[in-house]
């Protein structure tokens, strides 16, 4: 186990949560936006229409500076994030997956030269070689989308990696398809979004209005092939996840319904730009982004909600002990050991003085157990952000040691929670603290 | 519990897909890269400001090409970063993941400082290039906040080095640390290492500058002459500095290593002196020596990065940890697909590059198209797509 970072109040899985939902936005406009970006700017040369290209120059440039600098420094703000808070959920998949994100490198490379070449030569070279730059971006930040997206679908849906522990039957798992194929449209949805806005400040007004067309037709077809493949992706989710999926203490009914509203507001607004090209305005436009950022977020953290209780999907719960190991990859699961030495030995980073429950201080040791056991999910304090313990603990009426012991022992009979690790001595210790928690 | 115990027992039970001595060598040369990049952001946001700040028509053109110069390369710095980042994890993750999370707070909020010091900068290249007043705080600025993320770097590669260390630091004695917001240790002369590297890298940067762009035509020839000049000069000077700090870092490794006596450090030590020779030569005509110094100086740095890395055995090996007995869980399938988009990836690289290269030295608009990689660059990626969506297709049926 390594040391567990303690961020108060806020609790460090937020932090994660903050900077993840930042880096929707820039790194979908990297990977979407070229796309329609290569369409027109072919439109442009194949039709002789050069006015075309001053579109071309301002979508770019923003894409440049925002989209590209912090799509690549919060991803890089994602891992960071990560590595602090779920060090050992991190390192499996890296050690799993290392090849795959090394070929993700290789293509982040290719990315940051093509747009750079791209912006600096233009006018300066033929249009085919201009073309084929920016052609090159398009198809490279769709394969690291393709890439990243095999490595999230396997923590939520390993599939039959957990009996080979094959790289592949990981990568291919069976919620992949279903989602490559929604956020690639989805991908299509956004870059219309963004060339609305985008079209809506050019000066020349036709250029401005046929952009606009083109780039709500785009939006429709991808807003309506996402909400598709939102049903399919549903449909191929695991058991327990669907399980999870139904339950209302853990996904609020009124999360898939924002989902939907943002889609629907979507719609809408591509629908009435298409016909009143002219109502394009910034304002608008940017609130656009927002409603669909707010739909993103909600369904996102519906992803992150029914992987529960697991941080790696059968193989590492969220709190990063390994139940059962992988025999595939001859690894044991840590239950056994942590049940019999005790997860405050297990683990070197506890403090001596309370290794041995018998001399420490009970309630001490109990807050250090759920440190480690339960923080992931769990903020300590009566104020924190996360599920607070303090209220969880008076939810349950765990009034006592005994009852409290009682609820300990049966964790895992909450389909979202792990099984408790640890000696009896410890799961006492444990009860105590919550039992404190309680009278606070 | 016994140190080399401890850092076993952290060592990730999935192993490693292929020999620790492949990810070793891509750490090692991904550093480098990573590094030359650092030291070319650190030398290039340094002498935008100083040249912003100097009087002259010549300083004034080169503060510009540099800011500009430096946004370009403050996003490669980035992406370089990543792959290091990635083998490090892969081989020395007990150091690691610790040294991270017993500075946290530093790593996750040093994303931010690295948000703010880009738009710093590039605040800074725009409002130059608009010829504004009293700019030079932006610039100053994202200098400093760079530093800062120097600092950072520094001191959580630093205390990975010292297991022994770790619980004290989180949770032991008055200073113990559960929040991850202390650095807690730091080497003066390793630091600096970094730093004054840094100038003379962008020193030999610029004599390369003033090569390429010697074959302009719109370009003044004297304002280049000048800028290999004041390059090579700024390079040699900190390269004989960067040797004093280097043997005052040798003086400060625990004596037990005698690093003096390592073969790759004494490898990388006659590179650096070979490129020193070199760069006193390239005084006179720097734009004819621009190329076989810029060649050293990469050769060389590979060298030191390399000598990093058999000091950074040294240290772990006290507590025998060695990344040769990791565990292996060989995954040939995955290796090759890396290997086959590596191969792809220098085609593609390669296709861009000699773009950027040829217009770069061109007043004039070109017509490229016939250059044989272009049509190469988008097959192979659809190759590499159909290969995938076959695999795919073999592993559901
Ligand atoms: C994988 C994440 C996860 C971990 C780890 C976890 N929990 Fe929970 N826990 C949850 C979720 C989700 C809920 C339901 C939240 C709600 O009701 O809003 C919950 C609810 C609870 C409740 C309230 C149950 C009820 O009857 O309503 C208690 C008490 C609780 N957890 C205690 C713990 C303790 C003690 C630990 C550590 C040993 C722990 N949890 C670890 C996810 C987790
Ligand atoms: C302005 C930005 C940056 C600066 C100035 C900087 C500077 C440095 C320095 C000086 C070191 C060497 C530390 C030492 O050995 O003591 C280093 C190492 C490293 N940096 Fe950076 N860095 C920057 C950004 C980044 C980014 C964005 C990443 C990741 C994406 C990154 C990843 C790494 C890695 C993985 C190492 C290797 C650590 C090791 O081998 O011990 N750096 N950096």
């Amino acid at each position: 186990m390594y040391p567990v970072w303690q961020v108060p109040v806020m609790g460090s899985a937020l932090v994660i949560a903050f900077i993840a939902s930042f880096h929707i936005l820039p790194s979908h406009l990297a990977t979407s936006a070229f796309w329609f970006n290569v369409y027109v700017e072919n439109k442009a040369y194949k039709e002789n229409r050069p006015e075309l290209l001053e579109f071309i120059k301002k979508y770019v440039l923003v894409l440049l500076i925002f989209s590209f600098i912090f799509g690549s420094l919060s991803g890089v703000g994602i891992w960071y994030a990560l590595t602090v808070a779920a060090p050992k959920g991190i390192s499996a998949l890296i050690h799993n997956y290392v090849w795959g994100w090394a070929a993700e490198w290789v293509f982040f490379i290719i990315e940051v030269l093509a747009i750079y070449v791209y912006y600096y030569t233009f006018g300066r070279v033929d249009n085919k070689t201009h073309l084929t730059i920016g052609l090159i971006y398009a198809i490279g930040s769709w394969i690291s989308m393709a890439i990243i997206t095999g490595i999230m679908s396997f923590m939520l849906s390993p599939g039959k990696w957990l009996t080979t522990g094959a790289f592949f039957d990981g990568f291919f798992n069976p919620t992949y398809l279903p989602q490559l194929l929604m956020r690639t449209s989805f991908m299509f949805a956004v870059a219309g979004l963004y060339a609305i806005v985008v079209a809506g400040t050019l000066k020349r007004k036709e250029v401005a209005s046929f952009i606009i067309r083109r780039a709500s037709v785009w939006g429709m077809l991808g807003a309506v092939l996402t909400a598709l493949f939102f049903r399919v992706y549903l449909w191929s989710l695991p058991a327990p996840a669907r399980e999870l999926y139904g339950m209302s203490i853990l996904i609020p009914k009124i999360v898939p319904v924002i989902v939907v509203a943002a889609f629907a507001a979507l719609l809408a607004w591509f629908m009435v730009v298409w016909l009143r090209p002219r109502w394009a305005k910034a304002v608008p436009g940017v609130l656009a982004i927002l409603i669909l950022l707010v739909g993103v977020f909600s369904a996102e953290s519906i992803r992150e909600r029914i992987r529960k209780p697991y941080v790696i999907g059968g193989y590492m719960y969220s709190n990063q002990i390994v139940p059962a190991g992988l025999p595939a990859k001859g690894i044991q699961g840590d239950l056994a050991t942590i049940d019999s030495v005790g997860i405050l030995h297990y683990s070197p980073f506890v403090p001596a003085g309370l290794r041995t429950i018998d001399t420490a201080d009970l309630l001490k040791a109990g807050g250090e157990i759920a440190q480690i056991e339960c923080s992931a999910c769990h903020t300590l304090e009566p104020n924190g952000w996360l599920r607070p313990l303090p209220t969880m603990v008076r939810m349950a009426g765990l009034s006592s040691v005994d009852n409290a012991q009682a609820f300990i022992g049966f964790l895992d009979a909450f389909p979202f929670m792990p099984r408790f690790a640890g000696t009896a001595a410890e799961k006492k210790a444990l009860a105590a603290y919550l039992v404190s928690l309680y009278r606070k | 519990m016994d140190i080399s115990q401890m850092l076993k027992s952290l060592q990730d039970p999935m192993g490693v897909p292929f020999y620790p001595f492949v990810f070793q060598v891509l750490l090692v040369l991904t550093f480098a890269l990573h590094i030359i990049f650092v030291n070319l952001v650190i030398g290039g946001v340094f002498m935008s400001v100083y040249g912003y700040f100097k009087k002259g028509n010549y300083y004034r053109a080169l503060s510009k090409a540099f800011a500009k110069a430096s946004t370009i390369n403050f996003s490669l710095l980035i992406v370089l970063g990543v792959a290091p980042l990635l083998f490090m994890q892969v081989i020395y993750d007990p150091f690691w993941y610790t040294a991270n999370v017993l500075s946290a707070a530093w790593m996750v909020g040093i994303v931010f400082v690295l948000m703010a010091a880009f738009s710093f900068a590039y605040v800074f290249y725009m409002k130059l290039y608009k010829d504004r007043k009293h700019i030079g705080v932006w610039g100053v600025a994202a200098f400093l906040l760079i530093l800062l993320v120097g600092v950072t770097m520094h001191a959580v590669s630093y205390q990975a080095l010292f297991p022994e260390q770790w619980v004290n630091w989180y949770v032991g004695g008055s200073k113990a640390d559960l929040s991850g917001t202390i650095l807690h240790a730091f080497q003066l002369p390793r630091f600096l290492h970094f730093i004054v590297a840094s100038f003379a890298i962008t020193g030999i940067f610029m004599m390369l500058y003033a090569w390429y762009f010697k074959e302009r035509d719109d370009m003044d020839k004297s304002y280049l002459a000048w800028v290999g000049k004041t390059g090579a000069k700024m390079a040699v000077t900190f390269t004989v500095l960067q040797m004093v700090v280097g043997v005052w870092w040798l003086l400060s490794l625990p004596s037990g290593f005698q690093f003096y006596r390592n073969p790759v450090f004494l490898t990388a030590g006659v590179l650096v002196v070979l490129l020193l020779l070199v760069l006193i030569e390239a005084q006179s005509n720097p734009q004819k020596y621009a190329l076989p110094a810029a060649g050293l100086a990469l050769i060389g740095v590979l060298g030191m990065t390399s000598a990093r890395e058999a000091l950074r055995m040294l240290y772990v090996g006290r507590y025998n940890y060695s990344v040769y007995t990791y565990k292996l869980n060989l995954s040939y399938g995955s290796t090759a697909l890396f290997a086959v988009t590596f191969l792809m990836g220098i085609v593609i690289v390669s296709y861009l590059l000699s773009v950027v290269f040829k217009m770069g030295r061109s007043s004039k608009p070109l017509d490229l198209s016939s250059l044989r990689l272009r049509t190469w660059s988008v097959y192979l990626m659809i190759a590499w797509i159909l290969i995938m969506i076959g695999i795919g297709v073999a592993i559901a049926s």
